[in-house]
């Protein structure tokens, strides 16, 4: 989320050896070492001076990681068919990371993290790290920083990254527009198609999951899904029948994932969904930049003072105030262009 | 943002009552601090991989089934080995009064028996964070 912060750092990287703290847990990433993995997506979360820097450092590392989402209502079964997965790939000799974020409480701050119960079974196996993160106040079933720590995972070298987002029940579209590929799980007992169509759902799955089959009869869900999904860029999304429970549909659902992303390479989606994201991405921190810019310098915020009088006084609408604003902003400073960098060491 | 106390509360050994654990969890959590929660039966092996990745400050473990003295020693041993010697580690349970200089000397920073103030749990973990 913060390469532009990081573009704004003027002094080029030093290149070759490990000169600072940065740089050598991000030498140690990129040799395996968990600890440093573990460091750096504190250092990114906690929003520490050195973040950008070592977001810098970790970007031109990343890009081979398989990235998939999971999202759905609470307690469908997200966290139970990750670890399955977990196991699967790592029989085929797949490193997978994990991301699982959960909601922060509005009112203390604080958050319990339990994702990780259910993939106690991974232990102390060396291809596997699982990080859990709290919202800490950011909406739409993410943290702020949860992609970042998929940069991390991606750069510690894992082949497949699962994002567990919170499962909030409602549209999750940031999910979407992140991952490599989406997949939505429902259950048998979880309402009837209506209901999954309210919730925007059907726009967003590469790949449905019917989990609990174990629970009920999944036919009419199934149906219902099959009557509402339709073919998109020449995929149809397809319906997976699982039990992460009694460990049922697991290869169906490995099998999806792997078509989905064979079909994001084959017909140059991939890159289409980098693009986006990367786009995305921008601006979300143009308006992070702005935002923090408008609100730092005294000569902004008077300034903004004066236009808010003028919108008071309806001497101006507050669209028109913001245009003024943001040219006062560019003209008075120029817009640094960032230096064309090589790899960093 | 500012810098979150994480806290890993976990339950080495075989039994199976949490619920004191996820007491100290809610409490911690009320309290500002992540605490990430792994559940039942964890090895010490389990515990410490978890803490690594997790990057908490500290541990709280929990155990009532008598196995304290080798399962505690035995976090902190491998935490050692890891060099993750920085992450606190507390114990909880019911824990015979005489065993608790032997935990302290092995390491183990602060030994909570049942009834301990709730406060007193807090305090200590909102300190181990600062002071690590
Ligand atoms: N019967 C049955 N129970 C399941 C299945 N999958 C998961 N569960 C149970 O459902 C409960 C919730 O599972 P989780 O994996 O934690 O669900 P989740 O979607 O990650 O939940 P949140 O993270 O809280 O949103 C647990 O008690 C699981 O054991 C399944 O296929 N069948
Ligand atoms: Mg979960």
């Amino acid at each position: 989320m913060r390469e532009l912060v990081a573009a704004r750092r003027r002094r080029p990287l030093r290149r070759g050896r490990a000169d600072n703290r940065v740089a050598e847990l991000v030498q140690d990433l990129a040799r395996g070492d968990k600890r440093a993995a573990a460091k750096l997506i504190s250092l990114i979360e906690d929003d520490e001076p050195e973040a950008a820097e070592a977001l810098e450092r970790i970007h031109p590392r990343t890009g081979k990681a398989h990235i998939v989402g999971f999202t759905g209502p609470p307690g469908v079964g997200k966290s139970s068919l990750i670890n399955r997965l977990v196991r699967a790939y790592r029989r085929r000799g797949k490193k997978v990371g994990v991301v699982a974020v959960d909601p922060t409480s509005p009112f203390t701050g604080g958050a319990v993290l339990g994702d990780r119960i259910r993939m106690a079974e991974t232990g102390i196996d060396p291809g596997v790290f699982i990080r859990s993160m709290a919202t800490r106040g950011h909406p739409g079933g993410l943290a702020l920083a949860t992609f970042d720590a998929v940069r991390v995972l991606d750069a510690l070298g894992m082949d497949i990254v699962f994002v567990e987002t919170v499962g909030a029940g409602q549209s999750e579209v940031e999910i979407a527009k992140r991952a490599h590929t989406t997949v939505v799980v429902e259950m048998p007992l979880s309402g009837d198609a209506v209901q999954v169509m309210k919730a925007g759902i059907l726009e967003i799955g590469d790949v449905y999951v019917v989990n609990k089959v174990d629970l009920g009869d999944a036919d009419g869900l199934v149906a219902n899904l099959n009557q509402e999904i339709h073919p998109r860029n020449g995929w149809t999304s397809p319906i997976v029948r699982t039990s992460a429970l009694e460990e049922r549909g697991i290869p169906d659902l490995v099998l999806a994932l792997e078509r989905h992303r064979a079909h994001l390479e084959s017909t140059g989606e991939l890159r289409e969904r980098e693009a986006a994201r990367a786009r995305q991405e921008i601006l979300d921190n143009l308006r992070r930049l702005v935002e923090e810019r408008a609100r730092r310098a005294d000569r902004v915020r008077a300034e903004i003072d004066r236009l808010a009088r003028d919108v008071v006084e309806r001497r101006l609408d507050p669209h028109a105030a913001a245009d003024a604003l943001l040219l006062g902003m560019a003209r008075r400073r120029r817009v640094p262009v960032p230096r064309r960098r090589g790899r960093a060491s | 943002m500012a810098k979150k106390i994480r806290v890993l509360i976990a339950k080495p050994g075989l039994d199976g009552h949490d619920r004191g654990a996820k007491v100290i969890a809610r409490a911690l959590r009320d309290a500002g601090m992540e605490v990430i929660y792994t559940g039942l039966r964890q090895t010490p092996e389990d515990i410490v991989e978890a803490a690594i990745q997790e990057d908490v400050d500290a541990i709280g473990l929990s155990c009532l089934s008598g196995a304290h003295m080798t399962l505690f020693p035995e976090v902190v041993r491998i935490l050692r080995k890891r060099r993750a010697k920085d992450i606190v580690v507390a114990g909880g349970g019911i824990i015979p009064e005489e065993d608790v200089p032997k935990l302290r000397k092995a390491g183990v920073k602060a030994v909570f028996g049942p009834g301990t103030p709730l406060t007193e749990i807090v305090g200590f973990f909102k300190k181990a964070a600062k002071g690590a």
